[in-house]
């Protein structure tokens, strides 16, 4: 086990490497803004463009500038400056990283709590009128666009905007160490509408797997030797119903980040999902290498925790 | 100056008049009569360009540091005319335009943690930094490089300027290389808000000045911050705290500086800041204006509408013709695209009437006497057509005349490149459907905004045929700050340009550069009207909308546009019901 985790680390290492030189040759490559022009603003001479450029180290060969980041990046852990406000990428990323873990994990901790149990009970009754109205809700969940359905339960239960006037309303979010109970009542729409689509895709995964599960030999010969029926799902069913599952919600935190930037937009989070946002509005290189890299290092961490945890929920997951 | 942005509909500048039907602001721009006391909160999709006053060009911007700032010259909300703030009175200039003295106010203080008097050294200082190019100010060469010594290439620290003179403490004296006609109008820019040297001079220095972050304050307003000086109340891109300068003297200020406290919250979706505001728990628009959706609504809301303001912009939308390609090198193929476009379908796309006028020429209404009447006014349209939707026979008559037997265009197809994202990208599908009319295939490359400015239509070499999503503000109500930069052949520069369509006419050269040494302002205003005519029958570039921008105020607020800043709230002059 150890030598594997070893080895997927310095794949993993790799892996952010490459990220990284391929933001910049696409930062290069692709016809994106200026950022010394933008620097500049609309009235400044080609001298000071060409100054400012300079001082940002634009002037020198994409492959050179990647190599100084990089170098920065080992030996000092140095992200960078902002092109557009000169503030550190490092500090600006690790001031909002409890914003975003605060959507994600609520968020994941929303969808894996809505998503399991909606596929159990859709498993246990399948095509009875709570199966069917679950997995149609469902249905409905998955089309909904992140951006759409924010703005949808704004519209009906944040305060200041709702109808209802429920939640807490966009742009509230304070810190959990400030106020826990304003921190809960800021998110708890962003975590619904986040995990809405895993929710449902999630349920419909689980109904399907233990229904299948269900109909195993083994199902048959647990029932035969007169276990209970909930210790035979739980015990039996589930547990080999769930192990696909966790391999897919290990892939699918990446695209939770993915969610998360549109819902930190929405319900105006300060987390690094609108740090990226607005890093790329201003071409703003070293904020979108930076927020770039935090995405990927958060994946490839997830995956590779999926991976381990599989050894545990799987019996014959041996790793060499 | 960037302007407010540019999220459904349309934006704008400084103004003289308010536009738009039904829409006032209805004498409720505050006076004496404010509450003292209280919270505004005004609410941003984005951040201001530069938290520091020398970097800010922004409108967003300026509607903080003016409030926080004092320039040697200021406005009240419902003014396009500068009056002094840090000056004791206005500039006086000397009969061959080459020295302008101005007189400071005396105890006016910086706030702490410096605290002390300001002196005429400060605002010198001030203006010297915005030539290092740690600080790069980008209006400082295009305004204050005729003063004698200012340095022509960038500077890597600031620079002493022998033009700047300071015979005493109270006494500033500008010497200049030749009369400007708008000089004494650029001293209301924000670079001339004193800066004390002695403090400031650690965080100039490098290759990005980080004084915005040690900013100290001698407006009625500071950000707040802690007793080293470090601002606490800026986190980009999220919030902007500003709290009352206890340095600030109102006996020395037109300011009433109602609030006890400004909070600017970042990051707002426009249309969920919109119903905050119309909920109460929110104040005022920043830099986005409401959706057209939101604005829909609103108008037809009787109780709602009145808390909606729309302010006439200084500038104008148009689309730029490359006039160093073919086929648009030609008069008359340029001519009978002015007539083919439909300005009205155009308009549209940003929201329809309500967005502002169908625009004929480029000084923008709101100029009035200063250039606009000159012009012609509303009267002065050289490519008329029914409701402004284009005359295809006019245009085809044009194209026969540029030797088109048919009457449309048989060359190779033309490029345009454009916004990626409604609504700019929207309009240039009209262009494209216009031009088709008159025979044109018109590709269109599609980039980000920034993009389509920094990469494309800023560069001469990588320009297209067709630029349709540009504009130009005025940075101040001067003519000249709108043409200028924008049509004068002498200003086409490899990069950063922006003469768009490349123009340069030797006669309206000349004249632009007799124009800028006019000290006479009845003069000036008579030759840039007739620029402004000129440069509109060239066709180069075609103008299609003069914007308004409007601005929501929540029932709980006074209202209190900048009509000289494109409607952004003067918050030092809002109050608390």
């Amino acid at each position: 086990m150890g030598a594997y985790i070893v080895r997927r680390t310095l794949w993993a290492i790799l892996l952010l490497l490459v990220v990284s030189f391929l933001t910049f040759v696409i930062f290069n490559v692709f016809p994106s803004a200026d950022p010394a022009a933008l620097r500049a603003g609309r009235n400044a001479t080609p001298a000071l463009i060409e100054q400012i450029r300079r001082n940002l180290g634009l002037s020198k060969p994409f492959y050179t500038q990647y190599w100084i980041y990089l170098k920065g990046l080992l030996e000092h852990f140095n992200l960078g400056y902002s092109y557009y406000n000169t503030e550190s990428v490092k500090s600006e990323i690790f001031s909002r990283l409890p914003a975003t873990i605060s959507v994600t994990v609520g968020g994941f901790v929303a969808w894996m709590l809505i998503g399991i149990p909606v596929g159990i009970i859709s498993a246990i009754k399948p095509r009875s009128l709570l199966d069917r109205i679950m997995m149609g809700g469902s249905l409905v969940a998955i089309s909904a666009p992140v951006y759409f359905l924010g703005l949808v339960s704004l519209f009906l239960f944040a305060q200041g905007t709702g109808v209802l006037q429920w939640a807490g309303a966009a742009g509230s979010y304070v810190p959990i160490t400030q106020n826990p109970g304003t921190w809960f009542n800021s998110l708890i729409l962003a975590w619904l509408t986040l995990a809405a689509a895993f929710a449902a895709f999630y349920a419909r995964m689980t109904r399907g797997n233990l229904i299948e599960v269900m109909h195993e030999d083994y199902i048959r010969t647990a029932r035969a030797k007169g276990l209970r029926e909930s210790v035979v799902i739980t015990k039996h069913g589930l547990r080999a119903a769930l192990t696909p599952i966790v391999t897919m919600a290990g892939m699918d935190i990446g695209l939770l980040l993915g969610g998360a930037i549109l819902t930190e937009i929405v319900f105006n989070i300060p987390g690094i999902g609108r740090y990226a946002y607005d890093a790329i509005v201003n071409a703003d290189l070293p904020a979108i290498q930076g927020t770039v890299l935090f995405g990927a290092f958060f994946i490839v961490f997830a995956n590779l925790v999926v991976d381990i945890l599989y050894a545990f929920l799987d019996p014959r997951v041996t790793y060499g | 100056m960037r302007r407010r942005n540019a999220v459904v509909v349309g934006l704008a500048a400084g103004a003289l008049v308010l536009v738009a039907a039904g829409f006032s602001s209805g004498g409720k721009t505050s006076g004496a009569q404010g509450k003292k006391g209280g919270t505004i909160t005004m609410l941003s999709n984005g951040d201001v360009d530069h938290i520091d006053p020398g970097q800010a060009y922004y409108q967003f911007t300026y509607a903080i540091t003016y409030i926080t700032q004092r320039p040697l010259l200021a406005y009240k909300p419902n003014s396009v005319t500068p009056i002094p703030d840090l000056a004791a009175s206005m500039p006086t200039v000397s009969a061959n335009g080459l020295t302008v003295t101005v007189h400071i106010k005396h105890g006016i203080k910086f706030s702490p943690p410096v605290n002390r008097e300001v002196t005429s050294a400060d605002v010198k200082y001030a203006m010297e930094r915005g030539f290092d190019s740690a600080v790069a100010n980008g209006y400082a060469s295009a305004y204050f490089g005729d003063l004698v010594g200012a340095p022509t290439t960038p500077q890597n620290k600031v620079p002493n300027i022998s033009g700047i003179q300071t015979p005493n403490k109270y006494t500033i004296v500008f010497k200049l290389t030749k009369p400007s006609g708008v000089f004494v109008g650029a001293l209301q820019e924000p670079l001339t808000a004193p800066v004390p040297a002695s403090y400031a001079r650690k965080y100039d220095k490098g290759t990005a000045s980080s004084y915005g972050n040690w900013q100290v304050a001698t407006g009625p307003y500071m950000i707040q911050n802690n007793a080293a000086g470090k601002i606490t109340g800026y986190a980009p891109g999220r919030q902007i705290v500003l709290v009352r300068n206890p340095n600030w003297n109102p006996k020395t200020s037109w300011r009433p500086a109602y609030a006890d406290k400004i909070v600017i919250k970042e990051g707002f979706d426009p249309t969920v800041g919109t119903k905050q505001i119309l909920s109460g728990s929110a104040d005022v628009n920043g830099d986005f204006p409401p959706p057209a959706a939101e604005l829909k609504s609103i108008t037809s809301n009787s109780s709602q509408k009145s808390e909606l303001e729309f302010t006439a912009t200084s500038g104008s939308r148009y689309i730029a013709l490359n006039t160093r390609k073919p086929p648009f090198n030609k008069l008359l193929v340029r001519q009978a695209v002015a007539y083919v476009l439909d300005r009205n379908a155009m308009r549209l796309t940003r929201g329809g009437p309500i967005d502002g006028k169908i625009a004929t020429h480029f000084i923008s209404p709101d100029f009035g006497p200063v250039g606009f009447n000159q012009a012609g006014g509303l009267t002065f349209n050289p490519f008329p057509s029914a409701g402004g939707s284009g005359d295809v026979a006019k245009a085809m008559a044009l194209m026969k005349k540029a030797g088109y037997k048919s009457g449309k265009y048989s060359g190779p197809q033309v490029t345009q490149v454009a916004d990626n994202s409604p609504p700019g990208s929207n309009t240039a599908a009209v262009v494209a459907n216009s031009l088709a009319k008159i025979g044109f295939n018109v590709k269109t490359i599609s980039v980000q905004h920034a993009a389509m400015y920094t990469r494309f239509c800023n560069v001469p070499k990588n320009e297209p045929n067709i630029c349709p999503n540009v504009g130009w503000l005025a940075d101040f109500h001067e003519p000249q700050t709108l043409l200028d930069p924008t049509f004068n052949g002498k200003n086409i520069i490899p990069t950063n340009n922006s003469n768009w369509p490349l123009l340069n006419d030797p006669a309206i050269n000349k004249l632009m550069d007799k124009a800028e040494l006019e000290l006479n302002p009845e003069t000036r205003y008579k030759e840039w009207g007739q620029i402004d005519d000129m440069i509109t029958k060239t066709a180069a570039a075609i103008p299609w909308i003069w914007e308004t921008s409007p601005t929501l105020y929540s029932t709980k607020v006074t209202h209190a546009s900048e009509l000289w800043n494109g409607g952004e709230p003067d918050m030092s002059f809002m109050s608390v019901k």
